[in-house]
Parts: C-alpha cells; sequence; structure tokens
C-alpha cells in the first residue's frame, strides 16, 4: 500500500522505440551528397503532394487547365480583336501562344518557392521547424519550386494542346529541332527557380499579403521577356534588361526549337541586340551560351541574395513570424 | 456597488446536466458528460483537470462559442444558447499562449483595434489602452510591434486585451501556459487586482497548475472525462482526501524497525522516511512516515515507542496538497471508467464519495 | 477601487450592462468596422515593399498588354482599355486574396474566436476588411491609372461624372460584396479555398475582358456581364471613359448596367451575411470554430 497522500513517483517507462546507440558525432557530419540528395528528393515529394493531394483530381485538373488557358485566351483574343487576321496575323498569334503557354510553366516555377516560405510560415506554422531540421532550407524550396514546375509543365502542354485543337496553332512535328527544345528547356530550368529562390528570400522578409507579390512579378517579367511582343518594341534601357534576363533566352530558344522559322522576339530592324551585335537575330548556338550564361549568373544571384535574406531573417527573428493585417 | 447588490444578482454562471457531444470520426467525442454547477458573482473559480477532461469545452460553451449538445448554461441569468448577444457584453475571455491579432500593428494599435470591436469610442479606446498598458506593466512596449513580443508580455497584452471592456466575468484558459515564474506570477497578481478593484467581477480559471489555483481561487472543481468529480474550496478538497492521519515520526532509535510500529492496533502502515539515514543501526535520527486510521491510535504508538526504550524527537503531521487530491480523484476516475466500460453499466459514476480502493 | 485598472462606468448590475439599445449596437458594429479597417491601412505604410510589389510591378505588368497593343498598331483607345483594366485588376486582386481567403486565415489565427466572442457582428468585421482592403486597393488602382495614364497618353473623355461616380461605387460595392460572400464560404470549405483564389484571377480576367472589350465575347461576355461585378463595372466604365468606342457595342448601357451591379451587391451582401448565419450556427453546433477544442 502507498501513501495515499503524497504523488506517487513514476516509473520510467521501458519502451523499444526509445533505444538508441547514444550519440554518434558522425551523425552531426551528416553523410553530404547522400543526403543532400534525400533532402532534395523529399522536398520534391512534399511538394508534389502539397500540390496534388489537396483536392480531388477534377479540381487538380481545373487548377492545371483553366489558368493557364485563360492566360492563353487573354491574350489570344487582344491579337484577334485588333484584326489579327491573315498570314501575319497568324504569325503574331502563333508567337503569343507559344510565350503565354511558356508562362505557365515559368510562373509555377517562380511562384513555387516563394508560396512556400509564405505558406510553410503564415498557415502552417511549419516554418522554423523546417529550418532547424538537418535538411537545407535552400533545397527544400528548390524542391518544392521542381514539383511547381512539373504541374506547371503540364500546364504549359495543356495550354499547347488547346492551342492546336481549338485555336488552330499548326505545329509542324518533323520541323520542330528537338534536341535544341530539349536542351533549352533543361538549361531553363535552374534560372527560373533562382528567380524562385529570389522571390522567396524577399517574401522571407515581407508580410502575410505578400501571396500576390510572384503574380505581380511575373507580370513585370512579363514586359521584359519578349513572351507576347519582340524586344525592340521596348526604349533601349529596358531592351538592356530584356537581354540579361535568362528568361527571354530560355523562351526565344524554345520558341525558336518549336517554329525554327517562326518570328524571334530578339533582334530585328532598330533592336538593340541587332545594334550591338550587328546580327539579325541570334542562332541557336548564341540563344543556349547565353542562356546558359545568364542563367548562370541569376543562380549565383539568387543564391547570394537568399543567403542574405536567411541571415536577417535570423537576426530579425522572421523565421516564426506570422503578420497579417 | 456594494456586497449586498451582489448578494441581489443571479449566478454568475449556473450550469444544469450540461452535455456536449462532438460528432468527430470514427466515433463521437463525450467532452461533457453531465456538468451541474453554479459560481456565485464575484467568485473566483477554478477548473483543474487533466487534458481533455472537458475544461476548454466548458468555457467555450459559456463563452457562447459552442452550444450544449444537451442541458442549460447561463451567465448571469442570460442562456447561452439564446442570449449570446447580451453575454458578450459583459464577459471577455483570455487563453494561454493566444497568438491572436495582427502581427503589422503595435502593441497600442492591436488593443485599440479591440477596443472598438467591444464599442468603447475611438479616443475613449486610446486612453483606456493607454491605462491598462501601464497597468499590466507593458508601457515600455507600447509603439512595438506585437510579433516582437516575448511570450509573457505576449500574454500581459493579451490579458489587457481580456479587460479592454471591463467584463463582469473573465475566462481564462490556462493563462499561465508556458510563462516563466515571474510572468506567471504578474499575470496572477494582475487577476487579482483587477477582481478585487470592483465587487462582482467573477473569474473562471482552467490550470493545470496546482499551486495557481490554490493562491487564486475560491471554489475548485475537479473535472475529468468530462464529469465534476469533486467541488469545494481547497480546504475542503484536501480534507477529503485526509481520511487518515498521516505523521511523519522522529525517534532516536527503533529496535526492530518499522514493522514493529505496523503491527500496532489502528496503525495503517509505517515506512521509514525516503531522506532516513542508514535504517534501524546505530543512527541517531529514524524518521518513519505513519498513516493511522485515526489520532486515536497515536497512543498504543507512544505508548510502544516508550515500552521499547525509543525517545521521540520530533512528531508532525502531513498535510495533502490539490494535486494530492487531484491524482486522488483523477486516478480513482480513471479506474472507475475503465470499470465502467468493463461492464458496460453505461449508467454515471459518483466518483465525488471516494472509497477504499482496490489500487491502494 | 483600485487605481491599478481603471474601470469605465458600470451599471451596478450586469443585466443592465448588457441591455444594449439599438443604437448602441449600431454604434459598435460601426466602431468594429472602423477597427478592422485599422490593421490594413496602418500596414500600407509599414512595409515599403508594398509600393514596388503592388504599384511598381502590377505597373510593368500592364504596361507589358499596353505594348502588346502597340505592338499590333491597335487603335489608341485600345491602351486606355488595358490601362482602366489593369486599374480596376487592383481591386479584384484584393478582393480574391485578401478577402476570400481571410476568415480562414483569421481562424486559424486564432481571431475568429475572438470575434465571435465580442459584441458586434462578424458582418462589420467583414465590411471592415472590405474597406482597409478597398483603401489598400484604391491606392493602387489610382497610382496605375495615373502612371499609365502620364507614361501612354491615355486620353479618358469621362463627361457624365454623375453617372460614372455612383458607377465606380456600385462596381467597388459589388466586388467588395463578392468578397465577403468568398469569404464566408472559403471558410466553410477550408483549405481547398485557397487554391480556389489562384483559379479566380486568369479566368476570371478574360471572361471580364480585362485587356479588351468584353463584348467581343458574344455569350460568354454576356454571362460574365450577368454574373461577375468586374466585368460588368469594368464594362460600364469603359463606356463612360471612352463614349462611342468602337468594340464597346453588344453590352447594356451604363445605366443599366448600374442596375445590374446594384442587383449583385444585394445578392452579395444578404447571401454573405446568411452564410456569415449559417457559419456561426454551424460553428456552434459543431464546435468547428477553432483548433482547439477540448
Amino acid at each position: 500500500m502507498t501513501t495515499p497522500m503524497t504523488t506517487p513517483m513514476t516509473e520510467p517507462v521501458y519502451h523499444p522505440a526509445f533505444d538508441g546507440n547514444g550519440f554518434d558525432p558522425a551523425r552531426a557530419e551528416g553523410a553530404g551528397l547522400a543526403d543532400t540528395r534525400r533532402h532534395m528528393w523529399t522536398a520534391v515529394r512534399l511538394g508534389w503532394q502539397v500540390e496534388s493531394n489537396w483536392t480531388d483530381p477534377l479540381l487538380f485538373f481545373i487548377y492545371t487547365v483553366a489558368k493557364p488557358v485563360a492566360s492563353l485566351l487573354l491574350l489570344v483574343f487582344m491579337v484577334q480583336i485588333v484584326g489579327g487576321t491573315g498570314a501575319a496575323g497568324e504569325a503574331v498569334r502563333t508567337f503569343v501562344v507559344l510565350g503565354s503557354a511558356l508562362w505557365a510553366m515559368l510562373m509555377a516555377g517562380i511562384a513555387g518557392p516563394a508560396w512556400s516560405v509564405l505558406d510553410d510560415r503564415e498557415r502552417y506554422r511549419m516554418l522554423k521547424y523546417l529550418y532547424v531540421s538537418p535538411a537545407t532550407f535552400l533545397l527544400v524550396l528548390v524542391g518544392r519550386g521542381v514539383s511547381k514546375l512539373a504541374v506547371g509543365a503540364m500546364g504549359t502542354v495543356i495550354a499547347l494542346l488547346f492551342a492546336v485543337v481549338v485555336l488552330g496553332l499548326r505545329v509542324d512535328l518533323a520541323a520542330v529541332n528537338w534536341p535544341m527544345l530539349v536542351l533549352t528547356l533543361l538549361l531553363g530550368l535552374p534560372p527560373i527557380l533562382a528567380l524562385g529562390i529570389g522571390l522567396a528570400a524577399i517574401c522571407l522578409q515581407t508580410r502575410q499579403e505578400s501571396w500576390s507579390y510572384p503574380e505581380a512579378f511575373a507580370g513585370a517579367l512579363f514586359l521584359v521577356s519578349g513572351v507576347v511582343f519582340p524586344l525592340s518594341i521596348l526604349p533601349a534601357p529596358v531592351q538592356v534588361i530584356g537581354l540579361i534576363n535568362p528568361v527571354t533566352w530560355w523562351v526565344a530558344g524554345v520558341r525558336g526549337a518549336i517554329l525554327p522559322t517562326g518570328a524571334s522576339s530578339i533582334g530585328g530592324a532598330s533592336s538593340l541586340w541587332t545594334t550591338l551585335t550587328g546580327t539579325q537575330v541570334p542562332d541557336g548556338a548564341m540563344t543556349i551560351a547565353v542562356l546558359l550564361l545568364t542563367g548562370a549568373v541569376s543562380t549565383l544571384a539568387a543564391t547570394a541574395l537568399f543567403r542574405v535574406s536567411e541571415r536577417r531573417a535570423r537576426e530579425r527573428g522572421l523565421l516564426d513570424l506570422t503578420t497579417g493585417s | 456597488m456594494t456586497a449586498d447588490v451582489t448578494a441581489t444578482l443571479p449566478p454568475a454562471i449556473s450550469v444544469a446536466g450540461l452535455r456536449r457531444v462532438y460528432p468527430v470520426k470514427p466515433k463521437p467525442v463525450t467532452a461533457l458528460d453531465g456538468i451541474d454547477l453554479e459560481v456565485a458573482p464575484g467568485e473566483f473559480f477554478g477548473l483543474l483537470g487533466p487534458n481533455g477532461a472537458g475544461k476548454t469545452t466548458l468555457i467555450k460553451i459559456l463563452t457562447t462559442l459552442l452550444l450544449p449538445s444537451a442541458g442549460k448554461a447561463s451567465i448571469f441569468g442570460f442562456d447561452v444558447a439564446t442570449e449570446a448577444a447580451k453575454i458578450r457584453r459583459i464577459m471577455n475571455m483570455v487563453a494561454g499562449g493566444e497568438q491572436s491579432g495582427y502581427g503589422i500593428l503595435t502593441v497600442r494599435e492591436q488593443l485599440w483595434m479591440f477596443s472598438q470591436f467591444y464599442g468603447l469610442g475611438s479616443r475613449e479606446g486610446w486612453r483606456r489602452v493607454d491605462e491598462l498598458l501601464d497597468a499590466v506593466g507593458l508601457g515600455d512596449q507600447r509603439l512595438q510591434r506585437v510579433s516582437t513580443l516575448s511570450t509573457g508580455q505576449r500574454q500581459k497584452m493579451n490579458m489587457a486585451r481580456g479587460l479592454l471592456n471591463d467584463p463582469w466575468i473573465l475566462f481564462l484558459d490556462e493563462p499561465t501556459l508556458g510563462l516563466d515564474v515571474s510572468a506567471a506570477r504578474a499575470v496572477r497578481e494582475m487577476v487579482l487586482a483587477w477582481k478585487g478593484a470592483v465587487p462582482g467581477r467573477t473569474v473562471l480559471l482552467t490550470t493545470h497548475y496546482m499551486a495557481e489555483a490554490d493562491e487564486l481561487c475560491e471554489r475548485i472543481a475537479i473535472v475529468d472525462h468530462g464529469k465534476i468529480l469533486a467541488i469545494g474550496t481547497p480546504a475542503e478538497l484536501k480534507r477529503r482526501v485526509q481520511r487518515e492521519s498521516v505523521l511523519r515520526l522522529e525517534v532516536n532509535r527503533l529496535d526492530g524497525g518499522p514493522a514493529v510500529l505496523a503491527k500496532l492496533p489502528g496503525v495503517v502502515s509505517a515506512a521509514l522516511a525516503a531522506d532516513n539515514v542508514e535504517a534501524g543501526t546505530e543512527a541517531q535520527r529514524v524518521a518513519v512516515n505513519l498513516v493511522l486510521r485515526d489520532d486515536n491510535a497515536l497512543t498504543g504508538v507512544m505508548a510502544a515507542l516508550g515500552a521499547a526504550g525509543s525517545r521521540v524527537l520530533g512528531l508532525r503531521t502531513s498535510e495533502p496538497t490539490l494535486e494530492d487530491v487531484f491524482v486522488e480523484l483523477v486516478g480513482r476516475g480513471f479506474a472507475d471508467e475503465a470499470d465502467a466500460e468493463a461492464a458496460n453499466a453505461g449508467a454515471d459514476h459518483d466518483h465525488s464519495h471516494p472509497t477504499e480502493d482496490a489500487e491502494r | 477601487m483600485s487605481t491599478l485598472f481603471p474601470t469605465r462606468e458600470t451599471t451596478a448590475d450586469p443585466r443592465t450592462d448588457a441591455d444594449w439599445t439599438g443604437r448602441r449596437a449600431f454604434e459598435t458594429n460601426l466602431r468594429a468596422l472602423v477597427g478592422r479597417a485599422y490593421p490594413r491601412v496602418r500596414g500600407m505604410g509599414r512595409e515599403p515593399s508594398w509600393v514596388f510589389f503592388e504599384i511598381l510591378l502590377p505597373f510593368l505588368g500592364t504596361s507589358a498588354f499596353v505594348l502588346v497593343y502597340r505592338a499590333l498598331q491597335a487603335p489608341e483607345a485600345y491602351v486606355g482599355f488595358v490601362v482602366l483594366g489593369g486599374a480596376m485588376s487592383a481591386f479584384w486582386l484584393n478582393v480574391v486574396w485578401m478577402m476570400a481567403g481571410q476568415l480562414y486565415w483569421e481562424k486559424s489565427q486564432g481571431n475568429l474566436e475572438l470575434y465571435f466572442a465580442a459584441p458586434m457582428s462578424l458582418m462589420a468585421v467583414l465590411l471592415g476588411m472590405a474597406v482597409g482592403g478597398l483603401i489598400m486597393s484604391g491606392t493602387r488602382a489610382l497610382a496605375i491609372l495615373l502612371i499609365s495614364t502620364a507614361i501612354f497618353g491615355v486620353q479618358f473623355h469621362l463627361t457624365d461624372w454623375a453617372l460614372a461616380i455612383p458607377v465606380f461605387l456600385l462596381t467597388m460595392a459589388a466586388l467588395y460584396g463578392l468578397g465577403m460572400m468568398l469569404a464566408s464560404l472559403f471558410l466553410l470549405w477550408g483549405r481547398e479555398a485557397f487554391h480556389l483564389t489562384n483559379l479566380a484571377i486568369e479566368p476570371v480576367y478574360f471572361i471580364s475582358g480585362l485587356n479588351f472589350p468584353v463584348a467581343r465575347l458574344g455569350a460568354l461576355g454576356a454571362v460574365a456581364i450577368a454574373t461577375v461585378p468586374l466585368a460588368v463595372g469594368l464594362d460600364a466604365m469603359r463606356q463612360l471613359a471612352f463614349p462611342g468606342m468602337q468594340g464597346l457595342e453588344g453590352t447594356p448601357p451604363p445605366q443599366t448596367e448600374a442596375l445590374i451591379l446594384t442587383a449583385m451587391t444585394v445578392v452579395f451582401l444578404v447571401a454573405s451575411q446568411r452564410l456569415i448565419r449559417t457559419i456561426e450556427r454551424m460553428a456552434r453546433s459543431r464546435g468547428s470554430l477553432s483548433i482547439r477544442w477540448q
């Protein structure tokens, strides 16, 4: 019998789950590349689950289809309304459709990491736990961006199919420069994700209402990427921004690969490109080289920006902050 | 307002046969299973219970956030189900760990915003916010962004929010959760000072900290599995578990050890105290915990010690704490529930009259 | 009485304190409205990044569409259509991002149960969010309009101010009324609703004719005029700002569209009030108002 007046001492409870091998300093070292790969893969999978499991497939389908197709139609109607008929109109329409379809993928890649930051900080309150986990935070965000990009790529494909089936876009598959297409598509991924990481770095510093920032950023990028009109329309100083922007080269490369005889967004009479280089339009090799170069620079710049933002967030205690107004 | 006027008021809280079932899957959860309770105006009332006991559910019903599944509840005579609007004008609530509000605002702005929700005039709101910030000790932080406050400061701000409309009844749901010793004390002192300022102000507190309930509450209900196991003043509750006399006896020697005493009539148990030195040998002081059926058995113990040549160096009674009461009641509650389920009885068990049970 | 806790004047009886006149209840709702609008207005000045992301970048986005028309050598008035559409999109984005999902966010933040427990109507909170949002996006819309007008030389021919002002106000009322209704609906739908906000951007832009006259959409445009406040409001304002412009024919005159907007406002406000009541009833009976429920 125990004395009733005192709190009984709790017996230590044994459970096999508590067994361990004691502290192993090697665990703090991590497993290098293997860890990186695992973290990245986990982030991609997590992102995919977040992106695809949130509701029924029908809504997912609408989400992936409706947005890119509506964006496409918004532009196609603009072209149509101002008399975009005949051969010239057809060329403009094709130019616009390709650019707009690619935008779905780009938009997803840009918004993915930024929304991850906002989602995890404001909605799930998980950002601090993610941050202190052994996984590299940057990689986690990249992983989320990759899964978003995959969803966005579906949107691009669907928008293109819509354009072919409904809008009568003509693409000669035999004429497509497939190696160039695959190469530019792949080379475009790092800079797109880099832009997303750059925005994530900004959202790490801003408040809850930053949800629309990626949208606003992409909208502005639209202006300087030669997506729906050639850069030559822009004033020369703005053309500079267009030329150092990897998205311009990505869009131009993909468009050039799909429609080798179509118009290019870079170059042309009185364009800055032509003034600087003396060539009408950049060829495939040049496009890939500049994409590679601008992509590398933007990736480095985004990584640096992210590191600065990360440090500032730690200094100011922004990682577990919820804002709102 | 005088105490006499308080006496003419309806009960601050009146609860009868209150039940609440949450329709969750896989099977509904009964959070409150027939609660009867009355809290007088001006009373500081505590609810103690383990996690999931139904405390927060009860608070949510009383604060009009949740409807009862069955039974009645009223605040100062206003029915929680049908007169919610009236209740909301005279009550407020503060929960521990509360993160409400907008991080973009300063402390002062945040509270002003809430003051507007309670219908205070704009200028009156600013004035009252400033006064309350001084009162809760946040005067220096008034221009700081809410998102930069420490946990303790945040809770002080929440307390100020809870007092903005000068409520007649304040519901405090674990208000010192996660606070350090001094911040928790500051919150307790704040509540006591506020309550003491005007007769009739009533507080309902839930907490896991027994000492806090003991210090603040005039009456306490111990709740588990949606039922009130015991109710009374802290002293009354402690007395309930003090059916036996518990003594700590210190002697210079005890030949034969405590077993000698355990055999005596009226002695329930005798055991060496945990802090003893080298039991029963050459020790100068032997401490024994004695549990006696009643105080009369002590005469026999003293006689036996005298006959054995032991000299009594000290004798004192051990007081039960609220924690003892809690452990006894809630422990028994769990056991009874298990028995009840096993027997598939389904009938209410009376937890409030504990008897000797099998687990001891 | 302690000076530590100053009290405002109370009567000697809680029953008297709880007995408010209709006027006092109304005033409280009005104050609550101002109180809820307050953080949104204050928030504008707190984060300077707002100017960049919510004025400069959207302006650049609008410019892209202007340049599409310039590249196509479209009539100059089309540039005006785009600029007006760009300005109006500020309100739509605000409705989508800061109204529709807001109550859900308030719930996850723990604010919602404090709102319910306070002696004001949740409609006052929703209206406050709307007014605060309107001030925010109004600033943005005005900035986009002014900058674009200056840079692209848009010429508005607004003559009928007596109609233009009510049409604008009605458009805002219908837009934010819809926002209030969506906020309640999204609270019911939960997390999935957040993704629906994404869906409500480009498709709504398209059927509202953000960058072109909605009449060009034919039957789809007619449906939009009847159901989407952005579509009907934008069309009415285009008709008033660019009278006689080609492409604007085929939709009802602005007077009729004003009536449509009035009807929309009434429907949305009544629906949101009903939904709020439903939400409160459901929340109180199911216990779904807060995350903590034990």
